[in-house]
């Protein structure tokens, strides 16, 4: 344990050396460091420390509202979103295809919004959800163009010696997506006042 | 787990005519229904015909039905796909129910899908947009106006002092060592 904590302190170091050096953040070894870090779970802290509150605060905001504006003048390139669809992520940016394994009720001709943005970004910014992005803000908009069923799958098994032996086969459903759309409506940090109606219908 | 989906055809996802970019458009063309009039294998197309075909193509304008008798022959749905494919399914004495859901399935589909395997679940013109990792993304800019060689680079990293000038260190402590054992004879 001691030779590990020592290996993790050394590392923090290292990092704290090889990061890029900012003034508003000095490196330094957290004192709470022996105590979160322990063997099963990596949960070291981000090897630096914020010095000044208001000047990291002043210069979070100098960064959102530079998104903003790049919003604001439609000055951005093409947008890429990661969404979560029935249990699966996938990068989507707008023309792509993707495809839906198992029973999704859409039919063909249906017009979705994804919901579940879990980060969207062009080559000048990136929004990081925790875990998602604020609801509305990014909107991704698809067209279920096929429903269908993949290849025909075997699922065989056999126990040696027990005349145990079993051949199953299945078909999965697939439901084919085409992304139309990735936008961004509104402004990133100021959420309207009400809110969880973004994509309810009436 | 066996291995049979390897002998089937591989491929990637391929949509016609870039469907559902503006709109959808159905893919199927053509449908026929071949049947014969009194046998009993095709009892069940001949039920779908009666009670559940008008409604077919009153929901599918865009696709064309042909009802084909035939004497003493099964039952059997023929489709044709925009992009030329066709598919054949045998009906032989399936019930009305699942000769609909086998007609819905053939609606839905944009070809022929039977005996080919898509390899990924995903297809996009624009692979990335951020650009994509190299050993160099995320890096220190300074490294931009390193000069080579350099000690500081070189130096291994997780340890301060490299085995080299440990081993330089041992040699020393030998040589005195040495020199002591010497001046105690």
């Amino acid at each position: 344990m001691g030779t590990l904590l020592r290996q993790i302190i050394k590392n923090c170091e290292h990092l704290s050396r090889l990061s890029i050096s900012n003034n508003l953040l000095k490196p330094g070894n957290s004192p709470l460091l022996a105590l979160i870090a322990t063997k099963r779970y990596s949960n070291v802290p981000t090897p630096y420390e914020v010095v000044d509150i208001k000047a990291e605060e002043k210069s979070n905001k100098e960064v959102i509202n530079q998104v903003n504006q790049l919003v604001k003048d439609n000055n951005i390139s093409r947008l890429f979103a990661v969404v979560h669809v029935t249990g699966k992520q996938f990068k989507i940016t707008e023309g792509d295809v993707i495809v839906i394994e198992g029973y999704w009720p859409p039919t063909v001709g249906d017009k979705i919004l994804l919901d579940k943005v879990l980060l969207a970004g062009s080559t000048d910014f990136t929004l990081i959800g925790r875990p998602i992005v604020q609801k509305g803000l990014v909107r991704v908009e698809a067209t279920v163009i096929e429903k269908t069923l993949s290849h025909t799958k075997t699922h065989f098994r056999k126990k040696r010696r027990k005349q145990y032996m079993r051949i199953n086969f299945f078909r999965i459903q697939q439901t084919y997506l085409r992304i139309n759309k990735v936008c961004i409506n509104g402004e990133v940090n100021n959420p309207p006042e009400v809110r969880g109606l973004e994509t309810a219908i009436f | 787990m066996s291995n049979s989906h390897l002998f089937l055809k591989p491929g990637f996802i391929n949509v016609p005519l870039q469907n559902g970019v503006g709109r959808y458009v159905s893919q199927l063309q053509r449908v026929v229904l071949k049947f014969c009039k009194n046998n009993g294998s095709s009892r069940g197309m001949r039920e779908f015909i009666e009670s559940g075909l008008v409604n077919f193509a009153k929901e599918n304008p865009g696709v064309v039905v042909y009802l084909k008798p035939r004497r003493h022959r099964s039952a059997v749905i023929k489709a044709e796909y925009l992009n030329g494919d066709e598919q054949w399914m045998s009906c032989r004495n399936s019930t009305q129910e699942e000769i609909s859901k086998w007609l819905n399935l053939l609606v839905c589909q944009s070809k022929n899908h039977t005996g080919t395997r898509i390899r990924k679940l995903w297809h996009t013109d624009h692979p990335s947009i951020q650009g994509p990792w190299t050993p160099f993304t995320f890096r220190d800019p300074k490294l931009n106006l390193a000069t080579f060689p350099n000690e500081e680079l070189a130096k291994p990293k997780d340890s301060d002092v490299s085995n080299h000038e440990r081993l330089i260190e041992l040699f020393k402590k030998q040589k005195l060592g040495d020199l002591e054992n010497r001046r105690g004879e």
